[in-house]
């Protein structure tokens, strides 16, 4: 309201009509401010058709949008976490990753996991990375009429993608790429997931006795403590400031509609994460099995790009890179990228700082 | 709302108090990340997260026994009944899938990984 034309101009002493236009606009930036904290931002837009159904994981492939001498004939996979919904991957129309994809040529399918109910308390990653996601590849390879395919795993999707990749080389993988990826627990004290985790009073096997599966609010009150004030005020404050600038607010109001459909974690696989991984951190110590079977990262043979977030707080950097001496691939890179846990995908520089480097590495290596 | 280009607005008291806020807003996110990543605060989150479970427990177990007696009594499924059904479909739709896969080839599909000793 002060940023308008009007406020400097303002004498010591507002007139009556300098108050009553105050007023009126004051009322109009409370309504916005009400909307964006209340209503849902139109999001997840692009065109998409429905292909493959396994209890609540469904597969999207998303309508071709490059013209068919531009489009690419490998097929890519996005496998997003099992603790929040997709779409943050095409967030909302002209600032969506999946868009730019598809208007490079790229021919995108995403696997959505759905929403565990109580049934699915049982689910672990064996079952997400072993059961659930080569069948959705499967369906993936016979609808692209494709053996080889890529893959892109963000957050605890990248997690799940490495289990796959390093369980399942022959399988047709070709390029993967890993955003963000929670892999290596050696340092207990980087990041505050892995300092609250490890410590011996927190115990996730009386959380999910408790509740079966873990709730979606307190995961995500979990991440807001990450950076409390932040979350809790600064983002708040930051949108009050920006209310008046339509484009900004509409981006503001686009993410916390991602933000706030918060959904639960399977009870299994939140002990595994806990126990296993942060804990035990038995992926690099070569000591995890799934379904009895060792995973041995040596195996995982695709060709890597790993990509880390600078100012991670959710998983810091060193979480990410600490896989690359370990894996197998021949053609490998670490890619760091200035910016957040999402912020780097889906903040406001992600169409400048993070998509071009990951269409161009991928361009470059498939057909 | 407010731009700090701007001369103050005496109508605007959000916008008076910004500099201030932004003054104290930054010593008291370092000073609050700082805490929330120390061992001291690790060790309350445990002990806390570990008390109330503790107190919990007992009284949604004892709530989901009467329930699930109640139930009987009504001759209604509980929700473990509604689990198992729910489990259950899932497997036949498993099955499912992989005779859609069969049919996709048109001939035996490659193995979907559904190990021995998979739950399911």
């Amino acid at each position: 309201m002060t940023s308008s034309a009007k406020a400097p101009a303002l004498a010591a002493w507002p007139t009556p009509v300098d108050v009553l236009e105050h007023a009126v606009r004051t009322k109009g930036a409370f309504s916005t401010f009400h909307r964006l904290l209340t209503a849902d931002a139109p999001i997840a837009r692009t065109p998409k058709r429905l292909v493959w159904t396994l209890n609540k994981a469904r597969l999207f492939r998303y309508a071709p949008c490059a013209p068919p001498e531009k489009r690419r004939k490998t097929p890519l996979l996005l496998v997003f976490a099992i603790m929040n919904r997709p779409y943050v991957l095409d967030l909302r129309p002209g600032h969506s990753f999946v868009e730019y994809m598809l208007r490079h040529g790229h021919d995108v399918y995403l696997l959505d996991w759905g929403v565990p109910g109580p049934e699915d308390k049982d689910l672990a990653f064996d079952d997400y990375a072993l059961d659930y996601l080569p069948r959705a590849i499967r369906k993936l390879q016979r609808i692209a009429g494709a053996s080889e395919f890529n893959m892109l795993g963000w957050c605890l999707g990248a997690l799940i993608s490495t289990l796959y990749a390093a369980m399942r080389p022959e399988e047709g993988l070709k390029n993967l790429i890993l955003l963000t990826a929670p892999l290596d627990f050696s340092d207990k004290s980087a990041g505050g997931f892995a300092r609250w985790t490890s410590h011996p009073a927190f115990d996730p096997d009386k959380l999910t006795a408790l509740f079966g599966n873990v709730p979606g609010e307190m995961i995500d009150a979990g991440a807001k403590m990450l950076k409390p004030v932040e979350n809790f005020v600064g983002a708040y404050a930051n949108l009050w400031d920006n209310i008046e600038d339509e484009r900004r607010t509409e981006a503001w109001h686009a993410m916390n509609t991602w933000v706030r459909n918060v959904i639960p974690m399977s009870g299994a696989a939140y002990k595994q994460l806990i126990n296993d991984f942060y804990k035990q951190n038995k992926l690099i110590e070569g000591t995890l099995t799934l379904y009895g079977e060792p995973v041995k990262l040596e195996n995982l043979r695709a060709n890597l790009f790993n990509v880390v977030a600078e100012t991670d707080h959710i998983t810091p950097p060193c979480q990410s890179a600490g896989i690359m001496d370990k894996v197998g691939s021949s053609d490998k890179e670490l890619f760091r990228v200035r910016g957040g846990h999402i912020g780097i995908m889906a903040g406001r520089d992600a169409e400048k700082n993070t998509w071009p480097h990951l269409e161009q590495w991928l361009a470059a290596r498939s057909d | 709302m407010s731009s700090p280009e701007a001369r103050p607005n005496p109508l605007d008291p959000l916008g008076l108090m910004k500099g201030l806020r932004d003054a104290g807003l930054e010593q008291w996110s370092k000073a609050m990340t700082d805490f929330v990543h120390s061992e001291a605060y690790a060790r309350a989150n445990g002990e806390f997260l570990e008390a109330w479970v503790g107190a919990a427990a007992p009284v949604r177990e004892a709530m989901q026994a009467a329930i699930v007696r109640a139930l009987a009594e009504w001759n209604l499924p509980s929700r473990d009944d509604v689990t198992r059904l729910a489990e259950r479909l899932t497997r036949i739709e498993m099955r499912l899938d992989d005779l859609d896969a069969k049919l996709d080839a048109g001939s035996a599909p490659r193995t979907p990984a559904h190990k021995p000793g998979a739950k399911r």
